[in-house]
Order: C-alpha cells, then structure tokens, then sequence
C-alpha cells in the first residue's frame, strides 16, 4: 500500500530532523508547564488532588503523544524535483501527495520563525492561482532552502505559462 | 512618463458626471433605511420616536450626508487616459493616485444600479489580476461615456489603437434567456420549493392555531430567504443575455439593477455545469465559470461580477456554449468511477461518481440532489493533490484534486479506487504537461 505516495521517479528528499526537535520543544513548553501547575495544584489543595493529579497525567500523556507524533510526522515529509513538476507529500495517518508543475508557480515563500532560525531551518512555500494548492515544505535546512527557492524560482520562469 | 510625485494632485483629466453626488446621497440614503426598516420590524427603533418621524430622518439625512461626500469625493476625482495607462486620482484628506497599465488590466466591466440607472448613469469597474485590492472602480459615468471607455480600455488591453477598431463593436447575440424561463425555472429549483411550502405552512398554521406572534418568529427568516433567492436568481437574471465579441462573452443581465460584463476566452479557468433535481428530469442546467480574479470579491454587492455564465439552458445550447469557451469538450470521455467500496462514504452518492479525461480536458461528475460536473482544460491545470485518510486506507480508496483558481468550479474525484487515483494523477500530470508546451 505505501507504494501508492511514492515519486514517479526518483526518491523522496527528506526534511531535516531537526523539525522533529523544534516541534517537541513546542510541545514541551506547555506540557511541562501544565504538568508543574497540575503537581502545585495537588500540593497546595487537599481537597483537589484528584483535578490536579489529572492535569498532569493528562499533559505527561499529551507530551509523550507529542513526542512521538513529531517523529513520525517529519519522517512522512518529503518532495521531489522533476523534470516538470514538484512533489511534496506528507502525512501518516492522513498521507497526501502534491504535484505542482513549475510553470504554475506564482512566487515562492522562504519563512523561520525565531526557534526554526535558532536551529537553521526554513519553510518553504510554494503558491499557485488556486488556493487549494497546498505546497508547504518545513523543515528544510537554511542552504538546501535558499537552493531550493532560488530552483523553483528559475524553473517557473523557464516553464512560466501565465494563469 | 512618471511625474515628480507619485500621488501629485494633477489638475488635468476628465471629471465624473457631477449627478454622482446626487446618486451617492440615494444610496446612502436607501442603506440607511434598509437598516432602519429591519429595526423597526424587530421593534427597536430610535427609543420614543414614531417609526414614520425617524423613517424620515434618516432618508433626508442619508440623503444630505451622502450628497456632501459624493459631492467631495467627485470633486477630488478625475481620471487621465494617456498612452500607456489609466490614471485615477482621487481622494479628500488622502491624496491616492492608481495607475492601471493597459496589459495588466483582466476585464473590464459595467454596472448600473438602480439609482444610477434612473439617472442614465453607469458605474466602470476594471479588474486587474491580483489580490482583494485588485478591482478600481469609476463612478459614475454617462451610461454612454462608460461603454465608449469600455471600448478604449479593452482596445488597447487587446494591444490596437482605439481608433483602428470600428466605432460600434460587432457583438452576435448567442441567447436571450427570456424571463419567464427564469421564472419557471427558480419555481422548479428545491430550495424554492421547501422556503415556499414552509412559509405557507407556517401562515395556514398561524391561522388555524391563531398563534399569529408565534409563527411570526419562522415567517421572518423563511420569507427573507425568499425574498433572497428571488432577488438572486430572478431580478438579477432578468434578460440575460450572451452575445459574443471579439476577445470574449459578454453578459447581460438585471432587472432593477443592469450588469455588463466581459469574460475573455483566455481567461476561462473551468466550467461548471450544474443540474439541479428538478431541473434534470427536464433537461435543463445551469452553466458557472472559473474567472481568475472575480472569486475574490464575491457576492457582497448584488450586482457585482458573478460566475454564472448561463443561468437556465438546455443541453444543446449549453454544449454550444461550453464548446466556445473549451474546444475540445466532451462528457463522453473514458470514466474512472468510485468503486461499490467506498459505499460506506456516500450510501447513494457514490454511483454518481466519477472522472475522466480527454486530450483537451479534465471532467469530473458528482451529487445526486444536484449533479455537478466539473470541467478544467488540461492547460488551466494549476496543480494535483492524491490523498488518503486511515477510513480510505483500510477500504483501499483514495481522493483526486485538480486544483483550480477560486470559484465554483471543484474538479475532485472523492473516494476512487486507490491505484486507479494514481493513475489518474499521473496520467493528469503528464497531459496537463504536453497541453502546456
């Protein structure tokens, strides 16, 4: 069944690990914050333990759900460069393959957000005419991201069609 | 070519019709009624004053207001047409200067509200392709005036000096959609049916049970849809009318308010043809387009541009139609249908599901109330999207997408057999390649 998202050609490129990482400690953050408050809450009011206990329980589980998540979810990532069109695919329970043929581009988005630039990495977007095309790759590591722009860049105006 | 400043007030180029102002108080003045009158019935009004007093006050103070600003605003605004550009300047406290470049202009069309109309007056509306900003509008012109710039403007979009074309455009009609066909048909269509019999129930109710105010409460939203679906398939319908020109369509239509739009061949990103329950067992539909550019506005203005290209024909005229816009069109095209599987997605919907494609085209057919069937030329063909949720997986299906700029048409194929939906994106991808070069 997994050759169904497969490339026709060629290998998935895969993102970098590193998204993995910023997204468990976005993850982290709150959970380790709503675990701390779930333990005072227990501490301080006798008469409450139970809410407080559940708290934590509920965020140590929604953290490990998280981590585990945010692994699996990085390791789905992946796109391909043909020779007319990008493939961008996604998802594990929910998979998803894109095909954008270069022609359509309209411009390509770079962005990092503060935590992405600590750790060198980008999101790369890619926009059509059509607003359902969803063509988003995070987690691309700052070089192959600028490359990759700049391809994508030069091979929409090579291949450019108008609307 | 460009002057010192960018937003420079020139004192030179041609005014709009100095009746704007008297058109803009009327506007105001019937807006701010309109939501006074909903105020009222709803039994708010303006605190001890009788509704007929404040009726009064806010026509004659919608009507001032709206006179001293349309009169301002026409004051501070003029437009230049030169060689290479439109230019508007306007603007009160805020100088705004828009220059709008002949080849980057998308359509351009007119518009005549009721109020305008009375007056022979006419709004220009010129689209340029872009975001939510990307429409200027001109108001208002001698209905005469407008149409003439109409000509220049698209002239020179079309890259011929204005004088070269002749005088009057040649225009053949294709179809005048008489009223009562609109009539008929809107009394035909489902949701007509059911905001109608409901209203009526609930007033035979009212009576039998003599709960007037109790039924009151259904009757208002049940009559304002109505009122709505009436509004938006009947007075804006009215004489509708296609005819064809150089360069594209042009539509007609409205019965109080008059639109006139333009809709470039080149332009057409999809059709969709639309038959509703009713509708079908008569062989009539209803014919919507995919503009790039005119999605993004909406409907908020009644008579703003909207992506009907037919608004009830038969399949003869239609397939005429539809083979103008996309040549090469054909529904007979070899079909990949969903397979008895995905039965548990759509218990009735799924045998009515499928797509298919031919050298020129990709066609994809869905719904049962209301049948849709898509259709987006291989060169329009902005991207292709295979997905599958952990349901499909476990039943081996799999969604198609041919995605398409905004508007009403919705190319998917939901619910296929997994490797046929590879198949078919794949095989989409590489026609959608070769219509390209």
């Amino acid at each position: 069944m997994d050759d169904l998202f497969t490339p026709p050609s060629g290998d998935w490129q895969r993102v970098s690990p590193k998204l993995a990482t910023i997204r468990r400690i976005l993850i982290l953050i709150p959970s380790s914050v709503l675990v701390i408050a779930g333990v005072l809450l227990s501490l301080l009011l006798a008469d409450f333990q139970w809410i407080g206990g559940l708290l934590s329980v509920l965020a140590l589980g929604g953290a490990v759900w998280g981590w585990l998540w945010a692994g699996r979810n990085q390791r789905s990532w992946g796109y391909a460069e043909n020779a007319d069109d990008l493939l961008v695919t996604r998802g594990v329970m929910f998979k998803r393959l894109v095909a954008i043929p270069y022609g359509r581009m309209q411009f390509v988005d770079v962005e990092a957000g503060p935590l992405a630039r600590a750790y060198g990495v980008a999101t790369v977007t890619l926009h059509t005419a059509s607003p359902e095309t969803a063509a988003d790759i995070p987690g691309l590591p700052a070089a192959e991201a600028t490359r990759l722009r700049n391809r994508l860049t030069e091979l929409g105006e090579a291949h450019g069609a108008g609307v | 070519m460009a002057p010192e400043s960018d937003v420079a007030t020139e004192a030179v180029g041609l005014r709009t019709h100095p009746l704007t102002s008297v058109v803009q108080g009327a506007l105001w003045a019937a807006a701010a009624s309109v939501g006074l009158i909903g105020s009222i019935f709803t039994g708010d009004g303006w605190g001890d004053m009788s509704a007929v007093l404040s009726l009064v006050i806010s026509l004659v103070g919608g009507l001032l207001l709206g006179m001293g600003f349309g009169f301002l605003t026409w004051l501070f605004t003029r437009y230049v047409i030169d060689g290479s550009e439109l230019r508007i300047n306007s603007g009160i406290v805020t100088k705004a200067s828009r220059r709008i470049p002949y080849e980057r202009l998308q359509s351009v069309d007119i518009a005549e509200p009721l109020v305008a109309r009375i007056f022979g007056l006419a709004e220009l509306r010129i689209e340029m392709a872009g975001g939510k900003d990307s429409r200027t509008s001109l108001r208002f012109l001698r209905l005469a005036d407008a149409r003439d710039l109409r000509r220049v403007l698209l002239a020179r979009a079309h890259g011929t000096a204005p004088d070269e074309s002749p005088v009057a455009e040649q225009r053949t009609i294709i179809t005048v959609v008489p009223p009562e066909r609109i009539v008929i048909g809107t009394v035909l269509s489902l949701d007509f049916l059911f905001a109608a019999a409901g209203s009526i129930a609930l007033i035979v109710g009212a009576i039998w049970f003599g709960q007037l105010v109790v039924a009151l409460g259904g009757i208002i939203p049940l009559g304002t849809w109505l009122a709505q679906i009436i509004a938006k398939r009947i007075l804006q319908q009215w004489e509708f009318a296609l005819s064809r020109g150089h360069g594209g369509l042009r539509i007609e239509r409205g019965l109080l308010s008059r639109t006139s739009q333009t809709i470039p061949y080149a332009r057409v990103q999809g059709i969709a043809i639309k038959e509703p329950f009713v509708w079908r067992r008569l062989g009539w539909l209803r014919l919507e387009v995919d503009v790039a550019g005119y999605a993004a506005h909406g409907n908020d203005e009644g008579v703003a541009s909207s992506s009907i290209l037919l608004p009830i024909a038969d399949r003869t005229l239609a397939e005429s139609v539809i083979a103008e816009l996309i040549p090469g069109f054909d529904v007979d095209v070899p079909r990949t249908a969903a397979p008895r599987r995905s039965r548990p997605f759509a218990p009735i919907g799924w045998r009515y599901r499928w797509v298919g494609a031919n050298e020129r085209t990709f066609v994809a057919r869905e719904g049962w109330i209301e049948r849709t069937t898509s259709i987006v030329p291989h060169h329009k063909t902005q991207s292709v999207e295979l997905r599958q949720g952990p349901l499909q997986r476990r039943r081996r299906l799999a969604t198609v997408e041919v995605h398409t700029p905004q508007g009403p048409v919705d190319a998917d194929g939901r619910n296929l057999d997994a490797d046929e939906a590879r198949g078919v994106v794949l095989a989409q991808l590489a026609r959608a390649r070769a219509a390209r070069s």
